[in-house]
Parts: C-alpha cells; sequence; structure tokens
C-alpha cells in the first residue's frame, strides 16, 4: 500500500502489522470529504438506518417509502447514517526539552519516543483511508503539513518527523491556540510533548480545541529519570532550552522536587479531565506498542454518537 | 576529663573529615543536560530551612561519631578532678597514708576499714597513672619507703593499721625532704586519711613553714587528698587508767578506771543502755556491765581482788563488736608500786622543807616515801635511777648539769623548778626566771586547770582548794609555758615547760610561809607533790602504760608479745596495743588518749592548710565499691552509635509515591 519504501527507524513493520487490526477511530463525528468508517454528523448513504422524514417538496421522488405510504397514507422519506473520513492532526513537541533522553529510557528522547507513536498513528490512519497532518512545534509553529490522505503526503509526514530537530524553548500553548484556528474541520488532534508548561495554561488551548469540536489526544512524555530524579552527588543542571543553568545537591533537593513534579502531575491530570482530554501520560521507558494498542482499543469502545 | 591515653587525642582532627569529604564531594560536581528545570526551579523556590538544617545536623552527626569514637580509644576517665592527675606522668608520686585508730573504722555494714578501702582504691587508682618512682609515707613510722609497683599499697603487713596516731606535718615535712634530696621532678603527693584532728595538728605553726617550703619549689607539686570523713555516732572507744596493785588486809587488789565514750562530736540518739564490758585479767575472763548515760560512762577505782602473792600481771577491757574494733580494747598491766623517792636540790632550804615533809608522808601505806637533799655540786654522784621527782629550788641547771636532767625526764622522771632567791639568767627548755614581785595582801590565784595534771580534780570530782592559797611573793617566767595555775593579773603560778613527754613544771612563789600558802594551806602542795611522785615512780617500776609510737632504745632487751588482737611484725611492737615483756618489765601500748577525743576537721580548715599550694580533695566511703576513676569509654562508644543512627535517620529519603506510567 505504501509507495515509501525507505527505511524510517522511528517505524517498526512488526508493530504496524499488529496494530493494523485495531482501527483508528474518533470519538466525536467528523466532517471528512469522502465516505469513510467515521460517524459524521450528517445523513448520508450508510446502511445503517437512522429514520423516517417526512417528505418535502424538493426531496427526491425514488427516497419515498412506499410501504410507509401503504401503511399511513402519508409520504416518509427513510434516512440513513453517512460515514465520513477522519481528518487527524499530529502536533509534535520539538523543543530543546524534547532531546531528553536518560540511560533508563535506553537512550531513547522523547522526540525519539514521539516519532515512533506518531508515525504509527499516521500510518495506521492513511492505512484506513483517513487523512493525516502534522505540525512540529517549539517557539512557533517550526513546520505545518495539513491533514491529507493520500499515500504520497504520509511519505512528506515520515520526512517531516524524520527531520525533525529538538531545540529552542517551549511554547507549547501558543502554538496550540494558533492551530485551534488554523484547522478548519472537526479534526482527531493529537499532541504529543513533556508539557513543561504550566497546567492552567493548557487548559486554555485544549478548551480552544474542544469548542473547534476537535477530538484531542495527549501523549504526555516523560522521562524515568525525572519521574525519579535519582541523582547522587552534586550537579549542575543545564537548561536543555537555554534558560539558567541551577546547581544543586540533589539529596537535598530532591524531596522538594518530587513535591514539585506530583503538584504539577496531579494539576496536569485535573485539566485534562475537566477538558476531557485523552490524556496519556507515558514514561518513555515502557514500549510504545502495548501504549498504542491501550490507545486505540480505548477509543474503540467510547467511540462517540452523531 | 582526663584520657589514659591522651595522645591519640592528637587524632581529633579527624573529626572534621566529613566536612572535608562533604566540600571535596561539593567540588566534584558534574554537569547534566536536564529538561525538567520547572520543578528544580519550584524546588529551589520552597522553602530551605528545614533541608538545610538537615544538611548541617547530618553533618554535625557525623563529626561527632569520629569525635566520640577518638575519645572512646583514648580511654576517657569519669574522675573529675582526679583524673586531672592521671593523663600526665609524674617524676615521682608519694603517698601518705594514715595508719592511726581511727582509720579502722567500717561504714554501713562494710567489711571494709577505712584504711582497707584507701589503699585498695589507691593501689587501683595508681595503678592507672604513669610515675618514674614511687614512695610510701605512713603515718606510723614517717620514713619514705620506695616501692616498686602502686599494688604494693594493698598488700603486705606494712600498711596494716596501728595505735599509733599520725602527725601529718611530720610526714609532710618528711615527702618535702624527700623530694629536696632526691631532687625530684613533676611531683603528686597523694594523702589518705580520715581528717581527725588530731593527727592533723591544725594549729600547729609547722603548717606554715610547710606552706612555705613546698611553695619554694620550681617543679611540679600537686596535692591529692582522699578523704574518709564520715564518723560512725555509734562507735564506743574503751580507756583505762589509774591502775594500782595495792595490799589490803584481805591480800591485795587491783584498782583501776574505766571509761567509755562515744565517738567525739557525735551526738547519740538512744537513751540509757547497759554495756557489758568483758575484762581480762591474767587469762580470767569476767564481764562487767557498765551503764552507758549521756553517750559516756565512767567506773572510778573499779576493783579487782588480787591473790595476795600475785604481785604483777596484765589484763585487757573490751567492748562489743562495733564500727572501729580498734579502740574497742584496752590493755594494761600492773605491779607493785614503786617506792616514790625525792631528790631536793636547794639553795634555801626554808623554801624546800614543807615540801620535802609532805612528799616524805605516804598517802598509802604500801608505798614507800623518801627525800634526799644534796648539794648542787653533788648532783653528778646521785644514783638518778631510783628518783622520781627532784625539786629544783635555785639557779637553772647548768649546760653539764642538764645533760643529767635530760636523761632523768627522758627515763619518764618529773621535776619542779622553784624560784631562786637571787638573779638567774640560765634557761631550762626555753624558760627563763623573771624578776620576783611583791603581791598585794591577799592574793588569790584566778584559775588553774582541773582537767589534767597537778592541779586536776580529784577522782571523786572534787576541785582542790587552789582558790584559797594567798600569794604573797611570786616571780615571772619567760618563755612559753603552759599555765596550770593562774594568778590575777595574768601571771602564772604554775606552769609546765613545752617538753615532748612532759614532767618539767615550774612554781612561781615557794612554800615558805615567806611566799605564800602553800605550807600553811598544805593539801594542794601534799597532792601535787605526789602525783607528780607517782608519775615519776611509774617509769621506775617494772609494769608501764605507753602510748603506741615510742621509740624502742637500740639496746633494750628483745621485746616478747604477751597479749595482743592480731599478729604484728616484731619490729612494729611499738605501734600496735598489745601488752610486752622485756625482761622482767612488762608495758601496755595503747593508742593515746587524743585518739578517743578528736573529732574530723571541718573540710574548710583542711583545705585553709593547704592555702596556695596546688590541693584537690575527694570523699570515699569505707567500703566503698566505687572506684575513683572510672573509664567511660563505653559511653562513649554508645553515643557514637547514637549519632551514627541519628545520622541514618537524617540521611534516610523520605517515602516516595510511585510517579510514572501510561493511563
Amino acid at each position: 500500500m505504501l509507495p515509501d519504501r525507505r527505511f524510517r527507524s522511528f517505524l517498526d513493520p512488526n508493530v504496524l502489522s499488529r496494530l493494523a487490526g485495531i482501527p483508528l477511530f474518533a470519538r466525536r463525528p467528523m466532517l471528512g470529504t469522502v465516505s469513510g468508517r467515521h460517524a459524521s454528523p450528517h445523513r448520508g448513504a450508510s446502511v445503517e438506518f437512522a429514520e423516517y422524514r417526512k417528505y418535502v417538496p424538493g426531496d427526491d421522488p425514488r427516497r419515498i417509502d412506499w410501504r410507509a405510504y401503504g401503511r399511513s397514507d402519508r409520504y416518509y422519506v427513510k434516512e440513513f447514517e453517512a460515514d465520513t473520513n477522519l481528518r487527524c492532526c499530529l502536533i509534535v513537541d520539538t523543543s530543546g526539552s524534547m532531546d531528553f533522553g536518560s540511560s533508563g529510557s535506553r537512550g531513547v528522547t522523547k522526540l525519539d519516543y514521539a516519532r515512533q507513536i506518531a508515525g504509527s498513528l499516521g500510518y495506521l490512519a492513511v492505512q484506513q483511508g483517513d487523512a493525516v497532518g502534522l505540525a512540529c512545534v517549539a517557539e512557533n509553529i517550526v513546520r505545518n503539513l495539513p491533514p491529507r490522505r493520500n499515500p504520497g503526503h504520509l511519505r512528506l509526514v515520515f520526512d517531516m518527523l524524520e527531520k525533525a530537530e529538538p531545540q529552542g524553548g517551549t511554547r507549547l500553548v501558543e502554538a496550540l491556540h494558533e492551530l485551534a484556528e488554523t484547522i478548519r474541520q472537526r479534526a482527531l488532534v493529537v499532541v504529543l510533548s513533556d508539557l513543561f508548561v504550566e497546567p492552567d495554561a493548557v487548559r486554555g488551548c485544549l478548551e480552544h480545541l474542544r469548542f473547534r469540536k476537535h477530538d484531542v489526544a495527549v501523549f504526555h512524555l516523560l522521562d524515568p529519570l525525572e519521574l525519579a530524579f535519582t541523582f547522587h552527588r552534586p550537579t549542575r543542571f543545564v537548561d536543555m532550552e537555554g534558560g539558567a543553568s541551577l546547581f544543586a545537591e540533589p539529596s537535598e533537593i530532591a524531596d522538594r522536587y518530587q513535591r514539585a513534579l506530583r503538584a504539577y502531575l496531579d494539576g496536569m491530570r485535573a485539566v485534562m479531565l475537566e477538558t476531557a482530554v485523552d490524556y496519556h501520560r507515558v514514561s518513555i521507558d515502557e514500549d510504545y506498542e502495548p501504549l498504542l494498542g491501550r490507545f486505540l482499543i480505548g477509543r474503540a469502545r467510547g467511540r462517540g454518537g452523531r | 576529663m582526663s584520657f589514659l591515653q591522651p595522645w591519640l587525642l592528637a587524632a581529633l582532627p579527624l573529626a572534621a573529615l566529613p566536612i572535608v569529604i562533604h566540600l571535596i564531594h561539593q567540588r566534584r560536581f558534574r554537569t547534566v543536560r536536564w529538561a525538567a528545570m520547572m520543578f528544580l526551579l519550584a524546588a529551589a523556590r520552597m522553602s530551605r530551612g528545614y533541608a538545610r538544617l538537615r544538611q548541617w545536623l547530618i553533618l554535625l552527626f557525623r563529626a561527632l561519631a569520629v569525635a566520640t569514637l577518638v575519645f572512646a580509644i583514648s580511654r576517657p576517665l569519669a574522675s573529675g578532678w582526679i583524673g586531672s592527675a592521671i593523663g600526665d606522668a609524674a617524676d615521682t608520686t608519694l603517698v601518705l597514708i594514715d595508719l592511726s585508730p581511727s582509720m579502722s573504722q567500717r561504714e554501713d555494714g562494710s567489711s571494709l576499714s577505712k584504711l582497707e578501702t584507701a589503699r585498695k582504691q589507691l593501689a587501683e587508682l595508681l595503678g592507672r597513672t604513669r610515675s618514674t618512682k614511687w614512695v610510701v609515707i605512713d603515718g606510723a613510722r614517717g620514713v619514705p619507703r620506695e616501692i616498686a609497683n602502686p599494688g604494693e599499697l594493698a598488700e603486705g603487713p606494712l600498711l596494716d593499721g596501728t595505735s599509733r596516731p599520725s602527725d601529718f606535718p611530720t610526714l609532710l615535712q618528711a615527702a618535702r625532704d624527700y623530694i629536696a634530696t632526691n631532687r625530684a621532678g613533676r611531683t603528686e603527693i597523694w594523702i589518705c586519711s580520715d581528717t581527725r584532728a588530731n593527727d592533723w595538728d591544725a594549729d600547729s605553726p609547722r603548717w606554715a613553714t610547710l606552706r612555705s617550703a613546698f611553695g619554694e619549689f620550681t617543679q611540679s607539686i600537686r596535692f591529692h587528698l582522699v578523704a574518709y570523713p564520715r564518723v560512725d555516732s555509734g562507735n564506743l572507744a574503751i580507756r583505762v587508767g589509774n591502775v594500782r596493785r595495792r595490799a589490803t588486809s584481805d591480800g591485795a587488789e587491783l584498782t583501776l578506771s574505766i571509761h567509755v565514750a562515744r565517738e567525739p562530736g557525735q551526738a547519740g540518739n538512744d537513751g540509757p543502755r547497759t554495756i557489758p564490758v568483758r575484762m581480762e585479767i591474767d587469762g580470767a575472763p569476767s564481764v562487767l556491765p557498765i551503764d552507758l548515760v549521756a553517750d559516756r560512762a565512767d567506773w572510778l577505782d573499779y576493783r579487782v581482788p588480787l591473790p595476795s602473792d600475785r604481785k604483777t600481771g596484765w589484763g585487757v577491757v573490751r567492748l562489743p563488736e562495733d564500727s572501729n574494733p580498734a579502740d574497742n580494747e584496752f590493755f594494761f598491766v600492773y605491779d607493785e608500786p614503786a617506792p616514790r623517792a625525792m631528790l631536793v636540790v636547794a639553795e634555801d632550804i626554808d623554801a624546800v622543807r614543807h615540801a620535802e615533809l609532805a612528799a616524805s608522808i605516804s598517802p598509802d601505806r604500801s608505798i614507800a616515801c623518801a627525800v634526799e637533799r644534796v648539794e648542787r655540786e653533788r648532783v653528778a654522784g646521785v644514783a638518778w635511777e631510783t628518783v622520781s621527782l627532784v625539786l629544783w629550788q635555785g639557779v637553772l641547771p647548768s649546760p653539764s648539769e642538764s645533760e643529767r636532767i635530760d636523761a632523768f625526764l627522758a627515763r619518764g622522771g618529773r621535776i619542779v623548778f622553784l624560784p631562786p632567791r637571787g638573779s638567774d639568767a640560765a634557761t631550762f627548755r626555753g624558760m627563763r626566771w623573771g624578776s620576783w614581785h611583791e603581791s598585794p595582801p591577799g592574793t588569790l590565784v584566778e584559775s588553774w586547770r582541773t582537767d589534767q595534771d597537778l592541779l586536776a580534780n580529784t577522782s571523786d570530782g572534787a576541785a582542790l582548794p587552789v582558790g584559797s592559797l594567798r600569794i604573797a611573793r611570786y616571780r615571772d617566767l619567760a618563755g612559753t609555758p603552759s599555765p596550770l595555775a593562774t594568778l590575777r593579773g595574768g601571771a602564772p603560778l604554775l606552769a609546765r615547760a613545752p617538753t615532748e613527754s612532759g614532767g618539767v613544771y615550774f612554781l612561781a612563789t615557794t612554800p615558805s610561809p615567806a611566799d605564800s600558802s602553800l605550807a600553811a594551806d598544805g593539801v594542794v602542795l601534799y597532792i601535787a607533790l605526789h602525783r607528780a611522785l607517782a608519775a615519776g615512780a611509774e617509769s621506775l617500776g617494772n609494769a608501764r602504760q605507753r602510748d603506741a609510737g615510742f621509740t624502742l632504745s637500740s639496746d633494750s632487751e628483745p621485746w616478747t608479745r604477751l597479749a595482743g588482737s592480731r599478729p604484728v611484725l616484731s619490729t612494729d611492737y611499738p605501734l600496735h596495743a598489745g601488752v610486752y615483756q622485756t625482761g622482767d618489765a612488762s608495758t601496755a601500748v595503747n593508742r593515746p588518749l587524743g585518739e578517743d577525743l578528736a573529732g574530723v576537721l571541718p573540710e574548710p580548715r583542711v583545705a585553709e592548710l593547704f592555702r596556695g599550694l596546688d590541693f584537690t580533695r575527694v570523699d570515699d566511703r569505707a567500703g566503698s565499691g566505687r572506684s575513683l576513676i572510672q573509664e567511660i569509654w563505653r559511653l562513649f562508644l554508645t553515643s557514637m552509635v547514637v549519632a551514627m543512627v541519628v545520622e541514618a535517620a537524617l540521611c534516610m529519603p523520605k517515602g516516595r509515591r510511585g510517579e510514572g506510567g501510561s493511563t
């Protein structure tokens, strides 16, 4: 199916083949341009009956249900559900902090992990006929590919993922606001980031996306060392996004670091729940295949109505 | 605090090792590129007070653990001031130990006496000190004696208790002489005593001399007093006096006076009670109940019948066991009374005639009395060995005469000087006659000693009629006599010269009717003369009562011990109570009277004696099982463990909740 035969380090064919059996569903009705496997807010020509509606002048007389006329002596038009395709927008954080990967994660950086998830989701979406777009954000939107459903576009997405370089600071909130405005139709917005911003700041942009009727999923990527903070020697911590460095005695500061981390994670989880975001906190030392499996299955279960 | 291995304290700077390691650790930081800076910055903004305090506490306890370990291996001593004497090595360590009877006292049912406790404590204490030389001066002998090691203090009979009181000024003088003679370096002087007043003679002018002498030493000399000042108020002491054998119509009898007294200075809390005194005379035991009233009992002239053919013998009285066994027995010997012979040397016969008459009349028909008058020029030919008392009226003895009189006094004789009519510039024993004075008519004696010596009250307590004497003329006395009777105006009438053995009296007037009423009111003259005669005659008899501590002459016959409480070295017979025989003579040796009368010197008074010297004191108790010094390394080791546990608790990370994992 894929015209691109180049080797992509972030794609594992075995994983993709195993995940291909699980469809990617949106949790909300989508507005696609072509027929697909996702629910549409409009009536269409699928085989799934929706409702009877009184005939009004202008309707195609061929759609009148004559059996119903025979029973009720009234004209009714039989309507069916419409199926449409999905527009999947992958938003990958490429700020400097995404370049962090400790020995606990086998040298895999958060950006590497984001590439694996984004690439796999993109492939799965295109494979089931949905459109895929990609936006790389750092201090602003570095590059943006609007969703397309043709396989050639997927190659562009992979190229862009491959060439993404972590650098600069994080202006994820502003970038998400901007993307909420620029993504024209309902879409599945998948955010892959370490979300090193205040939870309250994230709340606004997520509500903005929801207001635009996007289905939002967030993969919160964290390194195990960032969670455990298991340093033993005095260390000078250099900010990967260009900020001031900090000298600290880990044994002295560890408990307060943990307190700050717990407060942040609790706050972030609360924001995600309040904004009905499909939130996944991920330690990047775990395998991404089970993660994606849970993600896909969870969405199939929670498939939204029209 | 002091240490047995103080040089190990040089390792104390190691206590700073944790701090140094911490600083090195700080310098060996590494640089990490870090993404989650927002949490680090938030942590840095949080309150750092406790975290910083905890960090300092951890360092503190680490340093404390090292320091306590160093202290522990330095073997610290919990001994107060004593420990300070142990830390540094001394060149010479002198031990002055009190062997007097009062040191035999036990306390609170302990089996150890003060002396035994002191010897044990000192042996243990000094065993942990370092010294080049160890020297003991015991209170009985007063002679420095080198010992190989402090362990000898607890062993051997040489430091067993004696009946002789100590004389600490003399002991300290011996210590000073030893230090000066041997040119000792840094010296520690340890004194063990129960600080009895009679042993310390705190009023002696010798103390000032000693302080000055020790102060002149340039080397360090430190005095340490291990005192046992507690006394037992229930302790009783017994004493026998006035032992006489005399013939009676039925044969003979022995009269003696028994005195029982409670510990001086201690008020008894019980009422009258009867003390069973066991008496043994020539091996025949008997029990004599004596009623103790107001803490003392006196049975005067108690009579014991004797066989008429028993001329000499010995006896002992014993009290029931109490806290101090050393004062529970008293030995005595008896013999036929020796003749009382008075030698008169006079330039004025009228002055001595009445005295000769009084001396020639015996108070007891069994006692022969004799008076012999000699010219002064013939004094050299007198048979001094038969004389009890010398009545000397005239110019004081010349040096050649003094030699004979000194020998006479040393033997136990007595001498009474009467003033010469003419001038006299000679001196005898520091005394010299002054000028004659005419007294106003009716001059009376103002005061006199009723408790002892020639003018003491009679055995039934009646005072001699000294107050009725009239003195017409008297002569001044120059010197420092001990007055026995004083005229109105303060001039001495009868005085005792300050001599070691006593027995030298000066009467400031004569019995001549022109000088005094001594002859007219002859009771006082008669009694005083016969008391002096009796005292002088005691040395002539074959039975003698002596205080412990006298010196044996080198040419005396060997002594045989007839009775005694425990075995002692034959060379130490004069130091221990008992009955001894040499030739035909027998001698009862007992503790001196002062040992029973003396109380304990107050602590400030003792401290005053060492004023200006490096002096420290610790009070111990007889039978105390507690060592004067104790090693407390276990305490420091425990402290180290506690410090390490606290440090570990502070280092322990707080419980972390599980974070991470996808949802």
